[in-house]
């Protein structure tokens, strides 16, 4: 859902990154889906190939990894994996879960090209 | 190749304009309710009657459509302070088109905001907008399958409202079906059955609002 926004906000930071580091161009970025998002991997990959059209991410590869999603019960405090479709507590039988995991999306890495003269 | 660790939220920008909406709210004593549901539920028309039946609570109403601003002058006839914002193609409100209306809204002079988002079951759902409160609604023609169908909208409400309980003697809708599906994703929030048509369930709204409200001088 919103691939596209999201991928116009993944491009943004991976660039702003980039050019912290000194960098010329972005060649890879990692991102994380949480599961809870709804996010399509293949939208994804197709948002972000075109908002990085013309940019110095160009053609850069898009590594997505699905982050499972973890809830603590505020019934009984139990911690236990939830889905999209299914919140019930294995211990206590409630639906009343603090999310802990797979609810964000995260740009988690980039790669970058250094220019040939600059080592850091 | 350098690999750079950012662990950044691609969500960032929505979540801090919500977040200092919240603070706005929070220190101005004002409530937000964000409600939520498919088109045609029946969230205007419960504002219309909220706003009428709430003297003592000041209140003001942020509506989002795509088109039109019906919903708001539908609801400026109560009196209370109507903002709406259209969204053009957008398919749910965001945290920048609410902090622009909230900056149209005196603030000072309310307890209770009411975001009427865009009708939509999907997308407002992950979209944090400022709000203290989710509430979301299902009304009786739109079956009672569709807590499971759109299971992330009922799981993050605080309060469920079934809407247009007049109509259950004559459409095939099974309540049990509904409260079984609620059990699978949310058995925090209460589930009200409500008619503006008829009335019922009005008190028990009116009062889950009243004691939502920030400010009360209550326990």
């Amino acid at each position: 859902m919103h691939e596209v926004s999201l991928a116009m906000e993944v491009v943004r930071q991976a660039l702003e990154a980039a050019a912290n580091a000194g960098a010329s161009r972005v060649t890879a970025v990692q991102v994380e889906l949480g599961v809870l998002r709804g996010v399509d991997p293949d939208a994804m990959e197709m948002a972000f190939t075109a908002v990085a059209a013309g940019t110095a991410a160009e053609g850069a590869r898009l590594d997505l990894r699905e982050i499972p999603a973890r809830a603590l019960c505020r019934q009984c405090g139990t911690e236990y994996a939830v889905a999209i479709d299914h919140y019930v507590c294995p211990r206590c039988q409630a639906a009343d879960p603090r999310l802990l995991a797979g609810n964000d999306v995260v740009l988690r890495s980039v790669e970058c090209e250094v220019p040939e003269e600059e080592c850091r | 190749m350098r690999r750079i660790e950012v662990v950044s939220s691609v969500l960032t920008k929505n979540a801090q304009a919500a977040a200092e909406t919240r603070a706005r709210l929070n220190a101005a004593g004002v409530t937000a309710v964000n409600v939520m549901s498919a088109p045609g539920s029946g969230k205007t028309t419960l504002l219309q009657q909220t706003l009428q039946s709430l003297p003592d609570i000041p209140a003001a109403v942020l509506v989002g459509d795509l088109q039109t601003t019906r919903d708001a002058e539908r609801l400026a006839a109560t009196g209370a302070p109507i903002v709406q914002i259209n969204t053009g193609r957008g398919c749910h409100l965001t945290a920048d088109q609410v902090a622009e209306g909230v900056a149209q809204l005196n603030l000072n002079e309310i307890r209770l905001l009411f975001i009427e988002n865009v009708g939509n079951m999907v997308c407002p759902t992950g979209v944090d907008l400022g709000e203290h409160l989710r509430v979301a609604l299902l009304s009786v023609p739109e079956g009672d399958d569709k807590v499971a169908k759109y299971p992330t909208l009922f799981q993050g409400a605080d309060l469920i409202l079934l809407t247009k309980v007049d109509l259950l003697p004559v459409l095939p809708f099974e309540t049990g079906r509904v409260q079984r599906d609620l059990a699978q994703v949310n058995t925090r929030a209460p589930l009200l059955f409500l008619s503006t048509t008829s009335g019922a369930g009005m008190a028990e709204w009116l009062s889950w609002l009243r004691q939502q409200v920030r400010g009360e001088s209550c326990p």
